[in-house]
């Protein structure tokens, strides 16, 4: 097992000197290989403070979370005897505003950024940035370019370029997708499969897009009230009466097949997964 | 009456390649009008040519009659608010109450007045009990909230949302749609930018940017109607639509289908 949660909690300072709680109880294996994962919940849930522990930016309160063998616990690395620059090489993160992460002249400088920081030399980690830029759907073009005249869409794939070029076997996106049209967000999403599928790596996703949910995850993590309180398949989780408690939408295709059951007094053997299955289920009916 | 006349407007970030390119478009008075594109088909590039925050390459905007220009912007700004996509870049106070305050101050309010402005539109919008708060304590969704109340202190007859809603989760972004309704309703122009399809149905009227020229403007279920400019928008169609789409083509019949799905489309 890649990463190993075991009883994390963690609290958040607050200004009056109490403490608020943003992870209880946590327990949760993450594999390196093979999975797409998508983690969700309201705004404030814990999602990601949860991510930010799979690579050690942050520490438990109480509880453990082992990293490739590298067990991290509240007083972990006080005296940084544990090298933690491998663990994230291995798992990369990239966070919520990932634009604001660029600071390089040009794109090439800050691909190469990352991989030079944990050891790569120049010119392999330039040879890196080329395959990259291509595999986050831009041109080699770019890598001249400034950062800063990029628009927010190409801002976003050159910092996921920066961890890409890194290599790690675990890929950690803090809503990658968000603000991005659905062009953009679907061709993202596509990468995001492809680096999945043929490199056999592990995404982890953070959404609130349940139609991203629904189309790509094999495995989803729900976060409510700073808890895990679900780990499990789609399918399973969209048929759940809880989705109202924990603030979940339903996806588009889940909600229109309901409505059109409803308002014709009909039920569908199946819940289609696309607008195609649902067309040949209307067409058995009509 | 329109309160906002463009004419042949063009912009370039770079030469020769226009964001917004011979664009004409006319807001009426009191509407809610969405303009829906792709990422950089110029909509945001329109939202900050009407507040003066670019400046056109060619063409005119009217702004309640009036030309705007360098003379005339701090006048113009008086009458547009804008809230923006990204919440944390839009505040600007230490506290809640300062970023409330932030836009009247601008304006030279009298300080009796703005204290009561504060009150009143933070209980608006729910965060009269957050005004001593920071902002960094805030999820997404207040942080909109806390941008509209300042906006509506200011009591400008125009709102643009640019993108207000994108990154907010599903419970934020429908608690800002709300205030946008209620505002409609009180008669404030509101210019909605989106690509969201689920959001624009919401409007009276629709302008379809595509490449920085109009591709199409016309009421709401006039353009859902209209298969051929959607299909080319580059915009993702509602799933209903798409549906409906699919059983004409395949010649299937059924009018309650049809109509419920045509409800669905138009968010009912």
């Amino acid at each position: 097992m890649a990463i190993k949660f075991e009883q994390v909690n963690y609290l958040y300072p607050s200004f009056d000197g109490s403490n608020f709680s943003a992870l209880e109880n946590i327990d949760l294996e993450i594999s390196e290989k093979g999975e797409f994962i998508t983690l969700i919940g309201e705004t404030g849930s814990g999602k990601s403070t949860l991510v930010q522990h799979m690579n050690a930016l942050l520490r438990p309160a109480t509880g453990s979370v082992t990293i490739y063998g590298i067990k991290i616990q509240k007083n972990t690395n006080k005296n940084k005897k544990i090298k933690l620059n491998p663990l994230r090489q291995k798992v990369g993160l990239v966070f919520q505003f990932p634009e604001y992460q660029l600071f390089e002249e040009t794109v090439l400088k800050d691909i190469i950024f990352g991989p030079k920081n944990f050891g790569v030399k120049e010119d392999v980690a330039i040879e890196r940035a080329k395959e990259v830029i291509k595999l986050v759907g831009l041109t080699e073009e770019y890598l001249e370019r400034s950062p800063f005249n990029l628009s927010g869409g190409e801002k976003k794939r050159v910092s996921i370029a920066g961890i890409l070029a890194m290599e790690p076997d675990i890929l950690v996106l803090d809503e990658p997708t968000s603000g991005l049209d659905p062009k953009g967000r679907d061709a993202l999403l596509e990468l995001f499969t492809e680096i999945h599928k043929k490199l056999d790596k592990t995404v982890i996703i953070i959404t609130h897009d349940m139609n991203t949910v629904y189309k790509y995850a094999t495995r989803v993590l729900v976060m409510h009230d700073s808890e895990l309180v679900f780990d499990g398949n789609a399918s399973e989780l969209f048929k759940s009466e809880n989705i109202v408690k924990w603030n979940l939408d339903l996806p588009d295709i889940i909600e229109i097949t309901n409505q059109l059951e409803k308002k014709l007094d009909i039920s569908f053997n199946t819940k289609p997964h696309n607008v195609d299955e649902l067309f040949k289920l209307m067409k058995g009916v009509l | 009456m329109n309160i906002i006349e463009i004419k042949d407007l063009s912009f370039a970030y770079r030469e020769e390649f226009f964001a917004l390119n011979d664009v004409n478009l006319t807001i009426k008075r009191g509407e809610w009008i969405s303009i829906l594109g792709h990422n950089g088909s110029g909509k945001s590039t329109l939202a900050k040519l009407i507040i003066g925050l670019l400046k056109a390459e060619k063409g005119e905007i009217y702004v309640d009659g009036v030309l705007l220009n360098e003379e005339t912007v701090h006048e113009i700004r008086r009458k547009i608010g804008i809230v923006f996509q990204n919440p944390d870049n839009q505040f600007v106070g230490v506290t809640v109450e300062d970023d409330i305050a932030f836009g009247m101050e601008n304006l030279n309010f009298d300080r009796e007045d703005m204290l009561n402005k504060i009150e009143e539109y933070s209980k608006k919008v729910n965060m009269f009990e957050y005004l001593k708060k920071e902002p960094h304590n805030l999820s997404g969704g207040q942080k909109q909230r806390v941008a509209i109340a300042g906006i509506l202190a200011m009591n400008t007859d125009i709102i643009i949302f640019d993108e207000s809603t994108s990154m907010l989760d599903p419970k934020g972004r429908e608690s800002i749609m709300e205030y946008i309704r209620d505002l409609n309703k009180e008669g404030k122009t509101i210019i909605t930018i989106t690509h969201d399809m689920k959001e624009a149905v919401n409007s009276d009227r629709i302008v379809i940017l595509k490449d920085g020229k109009v591709l199409a403007v016309g009421e709401t279920n006039t353009i859902l109607n209209d298969k051929e400019t959607l299909n080319s928008s580059n915009l993702e169609l509602l799933l209903p639509l798409k549906l409906l789409y699919k059983l004409d083509e395949a010649n299937i019949k059924n009018e309650k289908v049809k109509n419920i799905l045509w409800q669905l489309s138009l968010n009912k």
